[in-house]
């Protein structure tokens, strides 16, 4: 309707009177049939368009873009058309279905890269000025977090399915070192849907990632239950293994949780390191079972061996101790965990243990002795084991203990960082932390680490960890 | 120490090469339990139906335990809720299992959110309303109607992979369909005097119920989706419950009792712990029986207050 003739009726209703000639009376019938028309006509499309929403509301599935079956002809498909031809299934669409408030549909972003990042920081106080790992190499990572404010573990990922047969994921970590902010590319692999051709339970994940090898290895540190890995971790994966590589992965057909796999990696994350590119310097095999016991307890079992070689050598603690061999790194974990009350939101308690056997074979040097080439052909070990009781939605506590068994040391490396001079270090930590949703997280922790021989380090973690965006997945 | 490795790996791997129990029936996994009971219902015993949650649990707060893992590697037929409530584990139980029938928008991949129209879809999506669900309330099996269309799929999809029953499965469902219509229509009779009546819930886990029997929400336990009640909100709420009295303060089984307890002795308004879903209870052992049982506790209410 143009403006010029809503006008000419506005006049037309305020100047009419019962007393009209018959030309105005004849200009007022046209007026109230176009009027009268016009109404049809909205009406009419207003019906096509309430026609056409209930039939997208009545269709299964109108956001999923594949089709049920391939053929419409052959095979049945439900639609209003057949519901309408068998009485039954059209009593029940004619029966008064419930108003939704809203048509409209939002939907995630699956569809685009799920973006999501990650805030961890922390205030840290130490007690001891040194934290000396007696009697292990040890790496950057590996070392205690720095002191006093800091942002370190700060990431941002990228996730999303890229077509029916591939799935991705990049995070990206910005770390503080040594006062330069570095971008650090944690993660950046692809791995195959369930719709890839594969045999039905295999999987495959190719690039850089936190690979299989004991519990806490796969998972990122912002999922961990403390504000720091334990001893065995930080000594003998330098905090987490992601080097490059490919890892498959198959769940046996049983009725019973049971997994095995294996990987080939580059060998240039530590425990291994100087790759020179040239073929596989590193591989892995691991295999876990798992299951539940009644309704409100579940457990899991693994065994996993990670062995490669440090040919050009792996530096470690500065630099001054460095490496040449191959190493066999053997590692089994449990994980239980019990909900009293049936309910893992309301209350829960999980317990998890993890034991390292670590073999090298190679020889060391440790620069600061000057020692030169010392052969070495020892086994070090370790084990943590903790506790954490959910005992509210919002609070939990945990405790944990790591102790280390150092190897022998050649005479040769005596008095260096290599030493442990009959120490095992170990290390308690008590933590609380208080999750307000399932995004938030507050975190005070106190520790008491006993490195080296008389070296007490008692320290105080406050941290946090929230989450922007993406829903974080509940891996076991 | 090698070897002894590659031992324990191969006895361990031929151990459970094995395939499992052989038998012919179509393996349901259903991500809750109502959804279990339906697929049941129409699948009589040609179907095993597995619920990976029960009624005591809150099907958002899952782990992707290793047992939900080895049964979604062997379902023929998965049926969740979608809408994002199994958003935190379905996802990765997916990925682990490397099910090929196990694929969004697959024949064999069932979202019931998808079915139905939802409620509460909301306008505006900020994490500082709560735990929100951008495509809607994913709760909807409590609203009979929206059974019927869901059971269809289910029929639909029994069809397609075990074709050699199809009768049986029509006639099944046929016998469920007129069941339930039936019954819907009892419900809605029965029912009638509970529309209009004010109640307070815990979570907004009722929202499907409340449109269907028209009873009107004063106001949740939680203050905003998924927070757990705090005591100023809880004094708010008495406030706003003194000057206009409720039916009862409904939960569910799994929901934590202090709120409601707390208002109940404080205003004596009636705790009203509805099923929720089939196993609420011992006697829903069905979704007949868990609509029959809502009812009654509510009527229980009503008699009370009369």
């Amino acid at each position: 309707m143009t403006s010029r003739t809503a006008g000419a009726i506005v006049l037309l209703t305020l100047f009419s009177s019962p007393h009209a000639s018959a030309d105005e009376q004849e200009g007022i019938t046209a007026l109230q049939m176009e009027i009268e028309a016009l109404q049809t006509e909205f009406a009419n499309r207003i019906s096509v368009l309430e026609a056409k929403l209930a039939r997208l509301q009545g269709l299964p599935e109108p956001a999923a873009g594949a089709p049920l079956q391939p053929s419409k002809d052959t095979t049945p498909i439900i639609t209003n058309k057949s519901a309408q031809e068998d009485p039954i299934q059209s009593a029940s669409l004619t029966a008064p279905v419930a108003p939704a408030t809203s048509g409209r549909r939002i939907f995630g972003n699956e569809f685009n890269p799920s973006v999501g990042i990650i805030l961890n920081g922390a205030y840290r106080d130490y007690s001891s000025e040194m934290s000396e790992m007696a009697g292990f190499p040890i790496g950057h990572e590996g070392e205690r977090g720095k002191e006093g404010f800091s942002v370190d573990h700060s990431e941002l990922n990228f996730a999303a399915n890229i077509d029916d047969k591939f799935s991705s994921k990049v995070t990206v970590a910005i770390a503080e070192h040594e006062g330069e902010t570095e971008v650090e590319l944690e993660e950046a692999f692809i791995q195959t849907l369930a719709g890839a051709g594969l045999p039905d339970g295999m999987s495959v994940m190719f690039g850089r990632g936190f690979w299989t090898l004991g519990y806490l290895n796969e998972h990122h540190n912002h999922a961990d239950d403390f504000a720091d890995r334990p001893l065995t971790n930080r000594v003998f994966l330098n905090n987490t293994f992601n080097d490059d590589g490919l890892e498959v992965t198959y769940i046996l057909p049983a009725d019973f949780y049971a997994e095995i796999g294996g990987g080939l990696f580059l060998g240039d994350d530590y425990p291994f390191g100087g790759a020179d590119g040239g073929g596989v310097g590193a591989w892995s095999l691991f295999a876990r079972t798992g299951g539940d016991i009644g309704y409100n307890h579940s457990w899991r079992l693994g065994a996993y061996l990670l062995s490669g070689s440090a040919d050009n050598g792996r530096s470690s603690n500065d630099d001054d101790i460095f490496f040449v061999g191959d190493s066999d790194l053997y590692v089994a974990d449990i994980r239980y965990t019990w909900a009293p009350t049936g309910n893992p939101r309301q209350k829960e308690l999980t317990f998890q243990s993890e034991f390292f056997l670590n073999q090298e074979d190679g020889t060391y040097e440790d620069s600061a002795l000057a020692s030169g080439l010392v052969m070495f052909d020892e086994q070090s070990s370790g084990w943590y084991a903790q506790g954490v009781y959910k005992f509210n939605p919002n609070w939990r506590l945990g405790l944990r203990y790591s102790r280390l068994a150092p190897a022998d040391t050649p005479a040769a490396l005596f008095g260096g960082a290599l030493d442990a001079a009959d120490h095992d270090p170990q290390a308690l930590a008590i933590m609380a932390d208080w999750t307000n949703s399932e995004f938030s997280r507050l975190r005070l922790q106190y520790s008491l680490e006993e490195l080296s021989d008389g070296q007490e380090d008692n320290q105080f973690t406050l941290q946090y960890i929230m989450s922007l965006g993406a829903h974080g997945a509940h891996k076991y | 120490m090698k070897h002894i490795f590659f031992t324990i790996l191969t006895v361990f791997s031929s151990l459970f090469l094995a395939p499992g129990s052989a038998d012919a029936k179509v393996r349901v996994f259903a991500c809750e339990p109502e959804w279990a009971s339906l697929a049941q219902s129409i699948g009589g015993n040609l179907v095993e139906a597995y619920s990976a949650t029960h009624a005591a649990q809150d099907p958002h707060y899952i782990r992707a335990r290793p047992s939900l893992i080895a049964k979604m590697r062997r379902a023929d037929l998965i049926i969740c809720s979608g809408a994002g409530l199994e958003e935190g584990w379905l996802p990765v139980l997916l990925q682990k299992a490397g099910n090929t029938k196990a694929q969004h928008g697959g024949p064999n991949f069932l979202l019931a959110a998808n079915l139905v129209p939802l409620l509460e879809t909301p306008v505006t999506l900020d994490r500082s309303m709560g735990d929100m669900h951008a495509q809607g309330n994913p709760h909807v099996h409590l609203n009979p109607h929206n059974i019927p269309p869901i059971a269809t799929a289910i029929v639909e999809r029994l069809k397609v992979i075990d074709g050699a029953n199809l009768t049986t499965y029509e006639q099944n469902y046929e016998t469920f369909l007129a069941r339930w219509i039936a019954a819907t229509s009892r419900w809605e009779s029965e029912a009638s005097d509970l529309k209009g009546r004010r109640i307070v819930t815990h979570h907004k886990s009722w929202t499907y119920l409340i449109d269907w029997l028209e009873l009107k929400l004063v106001n949740t336990l939680e203050p905003k989706p998924g927070i757990p009640p705090n005591s100023s909100h809880l004094e708010q709420l008495l406030a706003q419950v003194n000057e206009a009295p409720v039916l009862a303060i409904v939960r569910s089984p799994y929901a934590p009792d202090q709120g409601s307890k707390w208002l109940s002795g404080k205003t004596g308004i009636p705790e009203a712990i509805l099923p929720f879903t089939v196993g609420g209870e011992d006697e829903v052992t069905d979704l007949f029986s868990l609509f029959e049982r809502t009812l009654d506790i509510f009527d229980g209410a009503v008699d009370a207050k009369s």
